[in-house]
């Protein structure tokens, strides 16, 4: 494990937080820390705990146990001096929709004592490099979700945080959106941001964080870099989808003398591993039209949260959704199916 | 891009205590009142269904209701004025319910700045909004051809006790707000407790004519003593029958310092509580 070694005080610390709503338990003992200039993530799907974890941390809900201490201080007993730490961006845009992009920038900068001079000055920097200059005088309910979002980002650097804390910032974006946000993200982490994201996307954890957890029922179901996940979870491969049977048995015998490739017999599916993305797309392809072997699709195929929860787990992220709902009923639908620990 | 930060790192000194809460407070009162012209559709409700009762009891039910000794329109326009008095509990109610359902309070809440500042911000946005409605209301009475009997010494006794009485009933729509689950839920128990209660306030009926069962409850109603409280001073009438109706301002003065004295501890500790999440 490439784990950063640090003398310094953790931007994160939590032993044993746990959090419950009546008698569902959302966060069920959990560890955490996150050392100052890292990434991490917390990665799960709906329900899985996160956004409850956050908001413990963020000194916004109450933990019923454990104890977690944010840039040194304690979530509990020092609230107000973790929020002097901290900004948060909630999975709702945390904005006022009545007013306008630059007014809410505005008000935040006055917010955290920043005189008028100054927080003009700051606004118009985090405008500048937020590219929100175009709809700076539009009202934030007038705006598309990726818009909104780049003004939630700005309104949360207003002061540099010691830590940062995005919970699922890019849920419900088109891909576009997406892409501008992470680009925003890698140049913060760039600068030696600590980051603490939650998100329900692999891809998002992998392509921003240093470090994964993958959580389930408010328990820590993995930890590892996304490398080490990834490698639990297997890697990327090429699905052929054959026209007919016929076309299976050919594109088996053509693939099966170059690939290790599996077969899927009722889904007429070969896969082929592809740990070279593209180039390897390409080749199989290539290969493929070369044989005139007719087939119905032909696509690279990343593991999803799916596949790495029933890597690790057994089970699928949505399965475990639906277990959620269950415990929310009442005690008594343990799941020992569920290791304590995959941990790398 | 670094620049950015360069001006944030010179940290902005810190206001002692008091004066931070007062700052705090204005910005975010003037971030409550922002949204009134930009969301008119509030001010709109405060107002139209005032006017739309107006309208109703004056031209269409109003020839069929006699009060002994007052022409209608000068009894049913102190009604209508405490009748929308308790319907800016629903508005407080349901603007605070959206504001608590919307990520910028969880953003407030995760800074550091005082927790009262943000209630404060909320109750003063609230409190204007219904100031404005009420006086838009008024007006519209005296356009109409309202005739209030006021001497200057009732004409402030009647301005403070409704100011008081508008920040009472804003403070427990707050409350009301932070305590359901949706705006929706607000609507729901605006409709089945402060719809009936501002409707058997002697409102547009006297209370004496009554079946004894509402006519009990009419006589305890807060909003009775309100509705009492501004006929009493503006036409020298009003409805009698219980310790409150026949000491109106007084009764209703000690409501609003109840209602305050519950309100206000409740709805801070439920702040402070926060919501599921």
């Amino acid at each position: 494990m490439t784990e950063i070694t640090n003398t310094e005080t953790p931007a994160i610390e939590a032993h044993g937080l746990t959090k419950r709503f009546g008698s569902f338990t959302a966060v069920d003992r959990l560890d955490l820390r996150v050392e100052v200039g890292t990434v991490v993530s917390l990665l799960g799907p709906n329900g899985a705990g996160k956004t409850t974890m956050v908001r413990m941390l963020a000194t916004l809900l109450r933990p019923d146990a454990g104890s977690a201490r944010v840039a040194g201080h304690d979530v509990v007993s020092e609230a107000d001096r973790v929020r002097g730490a901290i900004s948060l961006t909630g999975q709702f845009a945390a904005l006022d929709k009545n007013l306008t992009s630059e007014e809410n920038l505005r008000l935040m900068a006055a917010l955290r004592g920043h005189r008028r001079r100054a927080a003009r000055q700051l606004v118009d920097g985090l405008i500048e490099r937020f590219e929100i200059g175009e709809f700076r005088d539009r009202l934030v309910k007038n705006l598309s979700g990726g818009q909104r979002r780049r003004v939630d980002l700005a309104a949360g650097l207003i002061d540099r945080p010691q830590l940062l804390v995005l919970d699922e910032p890019t849920t419900g974006l088109d891909p576009r959106s997406r892409q501008v946000v992470w680009s925003t993200v890698r140049e913060l982490v760039g600068e030696g941001v600590t980051l603490l994201l939650t998100t329900q996307y692999l891809d998002e954890a992998d392509a921003l964080a240093d470090r994964v957890v993958l959580i389930d029922h408010g328990r820590e179901i993995a930890a590892g870099t996304p490398a080490q996940l990834k490698a639990q979870v297997g890697e990327q491969r090429v699905d052929i989808i054959a026209a007919d049977s016929a076309a299976l048995q050919q594109l088996v015998a053509l693939l099966g003398e170059r690939f290790e490739v599996s077969v899927a017999h009722e889904q007429r599916t070969v896969s082929v591993p592809a740990p070279g993305e593209a180039a390897d797309l390409a080749l199989v392809a290539s290969a493929v039209r070369d044989s005139r072997i007719p087939v119905d699709e032909l696509a690279l195929r990343r593991p999803t949260l799916d596949d790495a929860f029933l890597a690790l787990t057994g089970h699928t992220a949505s399965e475990s959704e639906d277990e959620t709902r269950r415990d929310a009923q009442g005690p008594g639908a343990e799941n020992t199916d569920i290791p304590e620990e995959v941990a790398a | 891009m670094n620049a950015v930060y360069a001006t944030s790192l010179t940290a902005p000194p810190r206001a002692i205590a008091p004066q931070r809460y007062v700052r705090d407070a204005l910005l975010l009162t003037a971030r409550s009142l922002r949204a009134i012209p930009r969301v008119p559709e509030r001010l709109l409700d405060v107002t139209i269904q005032p006017i739309v009762f107006i309208l109703l009891f004056l031209y269409v039910f109003g020839s069929a209701i006699h009060v002994h000794g007052i022409s209608y329109k000068d009894y049913l326009f102190p009604g209508i004025i405490g009748q929308s008095l308790a319907f800016g509990i629903i508005g407080a109610g349901v603007a605070t319910s959206n504001d608590m359902t919307e990520g910028v309070v969880d953003r407030f809440r995760s800074m550091p700045i005082s927790r009262l500042s943000i209630i404060t911000g909320q109750v003063m946005g609230q409190f204007c909004e219904a100031l404005l409605g009420m006086a838009i209301v008024i007006g519209f009475g005296l356009a109409l051809g309202w005739h209030p009997h006021l001497t200057l010494a009732h004409g402030f006794e009647l301005a403070g006790l409704m100011i008081l009485a508008v920040f009472a009933f804003t403070w427990l729509g707050v409350l009301f707000g932070m305590l359901v689950r949706s705006p929706d839920a607000m609507q729901g128990i605006g409709f089945i407790v402060i719809f009936p209660l501002a409707f058997m306030a002697g409102t547009f009926v006297p209370i004496s004519g009554m079946d004894a069962i509402p006519r009990a409850i009419a006589h305890w109603d807060p909003i009775s003593a309100l509705v009492a409280s501004v006929r009493g001073l503006t036409q020298g009438t009003h409805s009698t029958g219980s310790w409150q109706l026949d000491h109106p301002q007084l009764a209703m003065a000690l409501w609003c310092v109840v209602i305050l004295a519950i309100a206000v501890p409740l709805a801070l500790r439920r702040f402070n509580r926060t919501l599921a999440g």
